[in-house]
């Protein structure tokens, strides 16, 4: 015969009181949250240790049979043409600005200052435009810029490229 | 470059037809803590089977309905997974099947043809598509954080957290291709947030001039705060059913045709690729257009918002769109995405958009005539005036097309109960904008930069 199951006879609240904004129609309570999410790169890995090392790396699809071969910045492991695997190519680390924005206004947990200019950079070669921001001087569509890397003290993130005018 | 396969562009065929006949809505509003999300969503649940005229009383539709699509945006803002179950058994629906649809902006009109496809193939005769969005329970620029998910995590939302930052690269862009001046673009705001005085739901009504749109504060250079939708609470509810049933419920019931489009969801992967031709337009009409531009749809179109229209003017037999709809409800979450569009959807050819505006066709009173406007837009106020509560935002546009063609657009905005159930005050400028004998009408439900877009036709049926 089965041992009848010894469970606890109280049960103790731990958790902490919700402040209460009780000067509405209705109780509004204040829910706090605090999260972290383990995120992998996976197979995109070698872009992002790329970036940390000066290399800004594409993947293009090979396969004689792709009616497509297409080079693609942000890089995919899948050609979505032919579903072959891709391949690693190092791309030029400059290019020319096909749109852009300035930001005045950001949402929480920006990591640059605002204003601040984003671009989207035409690079010979590859088939995608690359969104990134520019780390000083005024856009205009077809400017010339060229990559620069944070090699030391990387964010592990996109943040790692920025973009500069060729003048420089 | 996509290329499409022969069987990619077969037109959709409803195997029976489907028709809408009734609709409801909350009020809409930035911050609305006197309701829990389910009695918001039941308000305008009550609402659609209360007081559309229907031939059965709400309990007696109750028990005929077989199958609920919910549009939900995002999990983030409700807090909550799982939310449809919440809803349906709080509407008393259990154990009837139902779907949780998520197509970001794009899931209310997603909800819709989830819910046809369920009439059409014979699951269901009688379903409700219902959706709803509470953007309330955190502060604004959070709010704009967890929007911003919906770009790229990877490579997008570091660069902006913001969804105008994702946009607005496509306005400068759009504007050198296609001169397009800011004042054109401060028109949209001006008109959709003018016909949302006269919406008693709405949550950012008002009488703006140009030049308060233009000195209104940047969000992405150049969007100004103006040319932005804001964050709502709210809900949507639609009917949607066969013939049978649709004449057993209403005598004034609309057919109702919706096919949608996709593309990537990061503007970056967009390839250059050849344009799919509406029936009105004919081979070669863009070359010297793609000669300038380089690219199509570059940062200036939507594929997914032509590749939808491309299906659905053929499925409802459209041939030509500016002449054959009576209006449109377009999705004017930045004042930009609905200019684009008008192009997409074949109201100007590609390149003149702007003209849609300029020559007056986008207004209820053309303004350089004094005539009816040829395809008045948005007359609900839009999602710039009125509302965009996003999983409810795709069907409230149906509900307010389906209650201008009944010919009830005065009822449901201008009637006393409606401005007491908003808790305001019916303006003394209010202006009844029922069209005089709108027969079709046309809502675009759109999504991230263009990564989902529903295009839906109603149909006067009676």
């Amino acid at each position: 015969m089965a041992q009848p199951y010894e469970g606890p006879l109280t049960t103790e609240y731990i958790g902490e009181p919700l402040d209460l904004f009780d000067d509405q129609k209705a109780w509004v309570v204040r829910w706090p949250r605090a999260l972290e999410h383990h995120h992998t790169y996976g197979l995109l890995t070698p872009f992002f240790k790329g970036l940390t090392e000066g290399k800004l790396l594409a993947t293009k699809c090979t396969n004689p049979e792709c009616t497509e071969n297409s080079t693609w910045l942000p890089p995919r492991a899948d050609c979505p043409d032919c579903y072959a695997r891709t391949e690693w190519v190092e791309v030029p680390a400059e290019g020319k600005i096909y749109a852009y924005t300035m930001l005045g206004y950001t949402g929480i947990g920006i990591e640059m200052k605002a204003p601040y200019w984003q671009i989207d950079v035409e690079i010979e070669g590859v088939d995608t435009i690359f969104k990134g921001y520019l780390l000083h001087g005024k856009p205009y569509t077809g400017m010339p810029v060229k990559a620069q890397f944070r090699t030391e003290n990387p964010s592990h993130t996109i943040l790692d490229i920025c973009w500069v005018p060729v003048e420089d | 470059m996509i290329t499409f396969g022969e069987g990619n562009l077969r037109i959709p065929q409803w195997s029976r037809r489907v028709f809408m006949v009734a609709g409801g809505c909350s009020p809409f509003r930035k911050y609305f803590p006197e309701y829990k999300l389910e009695e918001l969503v039941m308000m305008g649940y009550k609402m659609m089977l209360e007081e559309n005229d229907l031939k059965m009383s709400p309990k007696e539709i109750k028990d005929s309905i077989q199958y609920a699509a919910y549009g939900e945006f995002a999990d983030h803002f409700q807090d909550q997974l799982l939310c449809e179950a919440k809803i349906h058994d709080y509407l008393g629906l259990d154990p009837l099947w139902n779907t949780g649809i998520k197509t970001g902006g794009a899931t209310g009109g997603a909800t819709v043809l989830n819910a046809a496809m369920a009439v059409a193939s014979g699951y269901a005769d009688c379903v409700l598509a219902c959706g709803w969005e509470r953007m309330d329970e955190v502060d604004t620029r959070t709010g704009n954080f967890y929007i911003s998910t919906a770009a790229c995590k990877d490579f997008e939302t570091r660069m902006g957290r913001i969804y105008s930052s994702y946009y607005a690269p496509m306005a400068n862009r759009f504007s050198e291709s296609y001169n397009l001046s800011e004042v054109t673009r401060a028109k949209i705001a001006v008109k959709n947030r003018g016909y949302a005085v006269s919406n008693p739901n709405a949550q950012q009504p008002g009488r703006h001039t140009v030049e308060e749109v233009l000195a209104s504060p940047m969000s992405a250079y150049p969007l100004r705060f103006l040319e932005c939708c804001a964050m709502t609470a709210g809900s949507a509810s639609a009917l949607i059913c066969n013939e049978e049933m649709a004449y057993k419920l209403s005598d004034h019931p609309c057919e109702l045709f919706i096919a949608g489009g996709t593309h990537t969801l990061r503007v970056a992967d967009r390839r250059h690729m050849e344009i799919p031709l509406l029936p009105n337009e004919t081979p070669g009409m863009y070359d010297e257009l793609l000669k300038e531009s380089g690219r199509w749809p570059g940062f200036e179109s939507f594929l997914a918002a032509r590749f939808a229209s491309y299906l659905a003017y053929r499925m409802a037999g459209v041939k030509d769109p500016l002449e054959e709809l009576d209006f449109v409800e377009l999705h004017d979450a930045f004042t930009i995405s609905d200019i684009q569009t008008y192009g997409d959807i074949g109201l100007r050819p590609y390149g003149q958009e702007a003209d849609y505006v300029e020559s007056g066709d986008c207004y209820f009173t053309n303004p350089n005539t004094g005539e009816p406007g040829k395809c008045p837009a948005n007359l609900s106020g839009g999602l710039l005036g009125t509302m965009h509560a996003v999983g409810a935002t795709g069907i409230w546009q149906a509900v307010e097309s389906l209650w201008q063609i009944q010919g009830k657009w005065d009822y449901f905005h201008g009637d006393q109960k409606w401005w007491d159930r908003a808790g305001k005050e019916k303006p003394a400028d209010y202006e009844n904008l029922q069209l005089p004998d709108a027969k079709q009408g046309l809502w675009i439900s759109h999504a991230g930069v263009g990564s989902h877009v529903t295009c839906g036709i109603l149909r006067k049926a009676w």
